[in-house]
């Protein structure tokens, strides 16, 4: 883990400044790219050099990946809102929320080396995360689309329930990883299925619960998927007990059904999920518009700014893969979904190398919302699963998930600096022990 | 717990296999499908989200048609104008995102619209390569902007206005004016369509080369072309009694006059059916009358020409024709149908010393950045007279304005040779031709020009004929600017 990845992040860099070059001559846009572009560049070429300084052990690829994902992101959210009335500014607005996902990062990895006091606190963590997806419902919280998921403070409009998420998976880190062994010693059997003891249990599930039922009130239904599915995916790691999953699927069943009966919305969606040609020209439109567009790429894509993204509402936040799939066809769609993949595929590296339970629990919690998060958003916009209206992480336009997402990465680096420098550590020794002998 | 790890991964690993299937689902497998969904707008997005080419006058200045930038919802989008209005949409045609698209603008769209073909420039591979909006190439037509003005502005002045002109030069084939009247805008097509559909003199049809008219005594030149060939002179003599009978059908001449005897010459200068009558079934036969008039362009497709041509016909094949028949159809009645295009083109090919040239209205094609990427040469046609005949009929054409006083015809100085016809068109009044080449001894303009129901009978029973000042106008007005 200890390799240099320069070549991977000068890359990345490229990949964003091509796609910029090709806007400019496209759009006939004037020189702001350019400068906002070299910003970020500047930005997230500092926080590499910064991480390289400071966690020398940590995965090289994930600072790489993460400015590949924010400049395509960039790139198609300048491409989406460039001359259009009302939104011309949120390429810059998203630069700057980059610029402080970094700072946020680079805070993190300065003051945290020594990650493990996260854990001390986990209960705090617990309280501070059901406290924030709660304060939607305070006079400061309001609704978009029909879903209560922002607090206005003042300056700055932000969505608890992405910070909520990091909050929470600390806590089941820690406390699953304290009580793992008691969680899998089940005393208890119903109907074949082995039923652990409440005393250990009785805490995740209390904190599940009430995240889970506060998120579902407010009728944001891709944080209640993650926030369903990620606590249950890490008991599963701690304990290896299938009966945590099949009384989850059992639970999930449940919920769905009970959720569909009970909110318009939900049934709206799964509506315009299974027949959006029922209504064209209202619930269906949002969907169908972002086939049409995934469709009109073909193979090839219709080349950067070719494309009719546009008619896709919300098109620069939820269904800004739609746009990439319209407009980099299907090869360039596939990368994008590789590097996720790869990002992904080192976040379980990490979880895998990591020494201690609690942090192989967190590095592996904080990968699977990150899988799972990619996986039902472009899974909603190809129309494979109903859709959930979440971000695409580091792509979709949105402060609160970009700076969350590097909040998350920023905690993988923690993680793997360690394993890395104990595995340096390892090869240090056996190379002395090689020569003495 | 590793194992557990790594078993979820693969789970994940799954998932992205799966989106990349979903994906390719649409994208490949579906694709075609969707992009002819009929809620899918992107086809007719794309036609406007890229301006098209020009299309110019044979000046290569006046712009007749251009795409104009406007902001849309989804970036600039390009709406087609016509500042040239409704005297130029019968050959230049409308685009609509709504109802399709004519006149050159579908004939030519292949090099108008900004995404068709190979690119031709290293500006425009450049172009395509970063995506950027392609315009389409320029189409420079062969119409004379102020003659096609002229010969709208005097169709438009007539008493039904309703008729059509051409004018081509006939040792090119490039036609000057096509004009068809009444005629429309067609900027606001989309709005403006389905009320131009319903109306009763029917705007949308271009008269000068999508209609049929019969072309009456104007198919007489033809008939001469073929008595010439059969080797009748000039100044051969023939007998009219007034009229002639043949099984079933009395031929009889225009006011029922009788011409008594006169040369060839003075029956085409007057006009005479009962001697072409005879001419037709005693001396040229309705075998050499048929080739004649095919190699004259009856029958013919114009499948190369990006208008729409309705070929001209002679109504029977010629194994059915009887005497009555010929005697008709060599004075262009019974079922002859033919427009002021092909009509024009009978007149150039006399012109031209019987050389039919390939009529052209597209002068050249041009890259925006105004290189030439073809620019037809005048190709022949047909030679359908041998350079002889061709100048006897000539002679005869000219003799047709002295002799038969057609005043209204003459241009100061210059030798006019033409032919008129007054063709029945029953219940109503019948349609004034006229075509005529000039000058004569050296001809620059060949034009035929139709006026719908013009021939109004008067209260001596002569018709008018409408068409010969406006065929004269065109003509005198084009020698003079060709003369400088």
């Amino acid at each position: 883990m200890t390799q240099r990845a320069t070549t991977p992040m000068i890359l990345a860099l490229l990949v964003t400044t091509l796609g910029f070059a090709t806007l400019i001559f496209v759009q006939e846009a004037a020189s702001p790219p350019l400068i906002y572009g070299a910003y970020y560049a500047g930005t997230l070429f500092v926080l590499y050099l910064g991480v390289r300084l400071l966690l020398p052990h940590s995965d090289v690829l994930l600072l790489p990946l993460v400015t590949l994902l924010t400049g395509i992101g960039l790139v198609m959210i300048f491409r989406l809102t460039y001359n259009v009335e009302g939104v011309q500014n949120l390429a810059t607005t998203q630069a700057l929320w980059i610029l402080i996902g970094s700072g946020a990062m680079f805070i993190l990895v300065l003051f945290f080396r020594n990650y493990h006091r996260l854990f001390d606190y986990k209960y705090l963590f617990a309280f501070a995360g059901v406290f924030l997806i709660a304060s939607t419902f305070t006079p400061l919280g309001y609704e978009v689309n029909g879903a209560r998921l922002w607090v206005d403070l003042g300056p700055v409009n932000f969505q608890p329930s992405e910070f909520a998420r990091i909050a929470l998976i600390v806590f089941f880190a820690g406390y699953l990883a304290e009580k793992r062994d008691l969680l899998a010693a089940t005393s208890r059997s119903f109907l074949g299925i082995q039923i652990p003891a409440i005393k250990y249990f009785g805490p995740v599930a209390l904190v599940w619960a009430a995240s889970l039922g506060l998120l579902v009130f407010e009728k944001d239904l891709g944080s209640s998927l993650l926030f369903f599915a990620v606590p249950l995916l890490m008991l599963y790691a701690a304990t290896g007990r299938i009966a945590y999953v099949l009384l989850g699927g059992i639970l999930f069943s449940l919920g769905s059904l009970v959720t569909f009966l009970l909110f318009d919305h939900v049934q709206v969606r799964v509506q315009a999920w299974l027949d959006p040609w029922q209504d064209p020209d209202g619930t269906g439109f949002q969907i169908l518009q972002s086939i049409f567009n995934i469709a009109d790429g073909g193979l090839l894509g219709t080349g950067l700014g070719a494309g009719f993204a546009q008619t896709i509402p919300e098109v620069e936040t939820d269904f800004v893969f739609s746009a990439i799939a319209s407009e980099l066809g299907l090869l360039g769609a596939t990368a994008v979904l590789l590097a996720f993949l790869i990002f992904v595929y080192r976040g379980t590296k990490i979880a895998l190398l990591a020494e201690d339970d609690a942090s192989k629990l967190l590095v592996y919690g904080l990968t699977a919302m990150f899988a799972l998060q990619t996986l039902v958003i472009v899974g909603g916009v190809t129309k494979a699963i109903p859709l959930t209206g979440i971000t695409l992480p580091f792509v979709s336009y949105g402060g609160s998930s970009v700076v969350g997402n590097f909040i998350l990465t920023g905690l993988l680096l923690l993680v793997s600096e360690k394993a890395g420098r104990r595995e340096a550590e390892g090869r240090a020794y056996q190379e002395s022990d090689w020569r003495a002998s | 717990m590793n194992a557990h790890l790594r078993r979820t991964f693969y789970l994940f690993v799954a998932g992205f296999v799966g989106l990349v299937v979903m994906l390719a689902y649409w994208q490949v497998y579906q694709r075609e499908a969707l992009a002819n969904n009929p809620q899918n707008g992107f086809q007719t997005q794309r036609s406007i989200s890229s301006p098209r080419g020009l299309i110019l006058a044979r000046d290569g200045e006046t712009v007749l048609a251009q795409s104009e930038k406007r902001r849309g919802i989804s970036g600039p989008i390009y709406e087609r104008s016509y500042p040239g209005g409704a005297a130029f949409t019968g050959v230049v045609g409308y685009w609509s995102t709504k109802y399709g698209a004519t006149g050159i603008e579908i004939g030519r769209n292949s090099d108008l619209s900004s995404v068709a073909g190979d690119p031709e420039t290293v500006d425009d591979l450049i172009n395509r390569a970063t995506g950027g909006p392609q315009p389409g190439n320029n189409v420079i037509l062969t119409l004379d902007p102020e003659l096609q003005q002229l010969a709208y502005e005097a169709l438009s002045e007539t008493v039904t206005a309703r008729g059509s002109a051409m004018a081509i030069d006939p040792k090119t084939g490039e036609i000057l004016a096509l004009a068809t009247y009444p005629s429309f805008d067609a900027n606001n097509i989309d709005e403006n369509l389905p009320e131009l559909s319903q109306r009763s003199d029917a705007p949308l049809i271009n008269r000068a080369t999508q209609s049929l008219y019969p072309p009456g005594s104007t198919f007489k030149v033809i008939t001469s072309a073929a008595a010439l060939k059969a080797g009748v002179q000039p100044s051969d003599t023939f007998f009219d009694p007034g009229y002639l009978d043949t099984p079933g059908y009395r031929v009889t001449n225009y006011q029922n006059r009788d011409f008594g005897t006169v040369t060839f010459a003075a029956a085409l200068a007057f006009s005479i059916n009962v001697i072409f009558a005879k001419i037709a079934i005693n001396e040229v036969g309705a075998q050499l009358l048929y080739e004649t008039a095919t190699d004259f362009g009856f029958g013919d497709p114009y499948d190369d020409f990006p208008l729409l041509v309705a070929g001209s016909d002679l109504g029977y094949p010629v194994e059915e024709w009887v005497e009555g028949n010929t005697a008709q159809i060599s004075f262009g009645q019974d079922r002859v149908f033919s427009n002021v295009f092909e009509m024009g083109l009978v007149a150039a090919t006399i012109a031209n010393d019987g050389t039919m040239m390939e009529p052209r209205i597209v002068k050249s094609v041009r890259s925006p950045d105004g290189i030439i990427l073809d620019q037809p040469a005048p190709s022949v046609r047909r030679r359908v007279l041998d350079p002889a005949t061709a100048n006897t009929l000539n002679a005869m054409m000219q003799n047709v304005i002295v002799t038969g006083q057609l005043t209204e015809a003459e241009i100061p100085g210059v030798k006019v040779a033409g032919k008129t016809g007054t063709a029945e068109a029953p219940p109503r009044e019948p349609h004034s031709w006229f075509i005529s080449f000039a000058p004569a001894d050296d001809p620059k303009i060949a034009v035929a020009v139709m006026v719908e129901n013009g021939g109004e009978i008067g209260p001596q029973g002569d018709a008018a004929t409408p068409a010969i000042p406006i065929a004269q106008d065109l003509m005198e007005t084009y020698l003079k600017n060709e003369g400088g």
